[in-house]
């Protein structure tokens, strides 16, 4: 029983992190209609920011993700502006094709810069975990769940409270009527575009204390978050929270329940399974 | 001249190991050939048909393991268990596909990869078949002799008349697939689903009937790995990018376009080694550059633009041209039902 709990808290607490990641990417396809095969590689720019500036400038990451979120906001304008507006009359087969050029092109750049060590973030307090209840739990892990729940929180007030987040989910929703009621929507796919990378980023900050970092682990990342938000129904936010969770729970359990060589396996299974018996996602969301 | 030029291009080809002693020169000639193999198998789903794989390493790894396998275990010659690993291929992909083309468009391009992620991981896991993340090695290939002659296995050459042969395979089944009734259906289903769904076409079975197709091809392309370089892990042969790679060498050429595969696969492999030549993962690198700056400014592809330029520049000079320019004219060959 105490097994069980363990594996359960710290599959949502880990599921929390994938979530975030999700919500990046279910929150573009939304919007944009488009599927961001380099989303994983941003999850691994925000690794390496959090790496480097512990290692250049001695920051703690739960400190640098104050620098990384709006140089990851930056960069995601940036893609926007002089890559994917270019691209995106071209339809989505285009997109889908020239993001994992550009996928492939920065995990590669990164191996250039970085080579293909493995490396970890060790943070003096990471020793020993908190024990509360008899409850193992790693301290990065808690802190990155605290923040990971908060910036969610703040995202939902954001697209529910703000103007501009209802002109995001009014473009969601449909872009032409978003258009005739005002809503500058190239203005709100970039923005979206940005609002989607520094997610990402900002969770590859939060992991980056918890898991291994090289460059090419923005794939698999990538991989995972396609299966949450399929999981959960493309487009859909709460669809990419109860995906995210699912899916680290499902693994945290099976590595327990299972084995750990086969926690991955798990997931893909779960996912097909899903594709199989309910292709609209498990909210019936998706038009399958 | 255009019969000339063919069978000219026929001897060169034929002849390249005669004419070259230089290991290197034929070793990215067998690179170019196998690439080609790997696009135009690929093109054959993914172009034809519109359906965006990006789990084909799925078919490679399969094709390898099966290969490696039936020769190491059960003593096949390589050669049958290539084309044992094809079909193994093949019949893998089916149930495969009955599963993933209830999903359109980018669900079924995402389900494809999870589909690649988890044959990795069974790969990887499933040691007492497959050695797991060791992998599998075959130290000396067994001898053989053709018409009384024994084959060399440290020359290139009969590796290079193995992916020689299978390319001219593909691109025969391509060529003819573009003009069947099945290329008919594979373009309707590629235009609109629904439509094609309502003309009365079984578009899961066209779907399916393709990928069984390009799986085998992709199959065996993973046997002649195998037994190219005489050893295969899953990190090797199942690998994203592999899959990706995969797509870039059509896409690259001239998506569903018959010769738009061989010209890519020129272009990427070449001067992707000279780029792996000068820093680690050089190709690679340049792969994803040159897949963005192809989609951005020429997204038919060189093949499929040179063809367009060649169409035209013949219609305004018509009287002295003769009919037909190129097979498969871009970005939409229209198949003759």
């Amino acid at each position: 029983m105490e097994t069980f709990i363990q594996s359960l808290v710290s599959g949502v607490l880990t599921g929390a992190l994938y979530a975030m990641i999700a919500m990046g990417l279910t929150v573009v396809f939304g919007v944009m209609r488009i599927i961001n095969m380099a989303h994983g590689e941003m999850v691994m720019l925000g690794m390496f920011g959090a790496w480097w500036a512990q290692k250049s400038w001695g920051l703690d990451p739960f400190v640098s993700i104050l620098v990384w979120t709006p140089a990851m906001f930056a960069l995601g304008l940036a893609i926007h502006r002089f890559l994917l507006r270019k691209i995106m009359p071209g339809g989505e087969l285009n997109v889908l094709l020239y993001t994992a050029g550009l996928s492939l092109l920065i995990a590669n750049l990164a191996l250039l810069a970085f080579s293909g060590d493995y490396r970890t973030i060790s943070l003096p307090y990471a020793l020993r975990p908190m024990r509360p209840f008899g409850i193992a739990v790693p301290i990065p892990l808690a802190i990155a769940f605290g923040i990971a729940l908060a910036l969610t929180t703040a995202l939902w007030a954001f697209l529910t409270r703000t103007d501009t987040g209802r002109a995001i989910r009014a473009t969601a929703q449909n872009p032409e009527s978003a258009a005739l009621m005002g809503v500058n929507v190239p203005r709100i796919e970039s923005l979206t575009f940005a609002l989607g990378t520094a997610l990402a980023g900002a969770a590859g900050v939060l992991l980056a204390p918890s898991l291994y970092l090289y460059p090419t682990v923005g794939e698999i990342l990538s991989v995972k978050c396609f299966v949450i938000v399929v999981l959960g129904g493309l487009g859909s936010i709460p669809g990419a929270i109860v995906g995210g969770i699912l899916l680290s729970v499902v693994e945290s359990l099976g590595a327990v329940y299972v084995s750990v060589a086969w926690k991955d396996a798990i997931g893909f299974v779960l996912f097909l399974l899903v594709l199989l018996f309910r292709p609209g996602g498990i909210w019936g969301v998706a038009r399958a | 001249m255009k019969i000339a030029a063919t069978v000219l291009a026929i001897l060169a080809l034929l002849g390249a190991p005669l004419l070259t002693a230089n290991p290197f020169v034929l070793h990215l000639l067998i690179l170019t050939l196998w690439a080609a193999l790997l696009g135009a198998a690929w093109n054959l789903l993914g172009g034809y048909a519109g359906q965006v794989s990006f789990g084909h390493a799925a078919y490679l790894g399969v094709g390898a393991y099966a290969t490696m396998i039936l020769h190491l275990r059960v003593g096949w010659s390589p050669w049958l268990a290539l084309l044992a690993g094809g079909v193994l291929a093949a019949v893998f992909a089916g149930p495969i596909g009955w599963i993933c083309f209830r999903l359109r468009g980018p669900y079924f391009s995402l389900a494809t990869l999870a589909v690649a992620e988890i044959t990795r991981l069974v790969a990887l896991n499933w040691e007492s078949l497959t050695a797991g993340p060791m992998g599998l090695l075959v130290t000396t290939l067994p001898p053989l002799t053709i018409f009384g002659a024994p084959v060399n296995w440290e020359s290139k050459a009969p590796f290079y008349y193995v992916i020689l042969a299978l390319s001219a395979l593909v691109t025969l089944t391509t060529w003819h697939v573009a003009r069947s009734r099945l290329g008919a259906f594979l373009l309707a289903v590629r235009e609109d689903l629904d439509s094609a769904e309502a003309a009365g076409i079984d578009t899961v079975r066209t779907r399916v009937l393709a990928l069984v197709l390009s799986a085998f091809f992709v199959g065996a392309a993973g046997g002649f790995y195998a037994i190219y370089y005489r050893y295969i892990d899953p990190d090797a042969v199942f690998t994203i990018s592999l899959s990706v790679e995969m797509v870039f060498v059509p896409v690259v050429g001239g998506i569903a376009t018959t010769w738009g595969p061989i010209v890519g696969a020129v272009f990427l492999t070449t001067i992707g080694e000279v780029f792996r030549d000068r820093f680690q993962s050089g190709h690679l690198i340049f792969y994803g550059f040159f897949m963005m700056i192809v989609i951005r400014y020429l997204p038919e592809g060189i093949w499929g633009r040179l063809s367009q330029w060649w169409a035209k520049r013949s219609a305004t000079a018509a009287p002295r041209t003769r009919r037909g320019t190129a097979n498969g004219k871009s970005p939409s060959p229209t198949p003759s039902p």
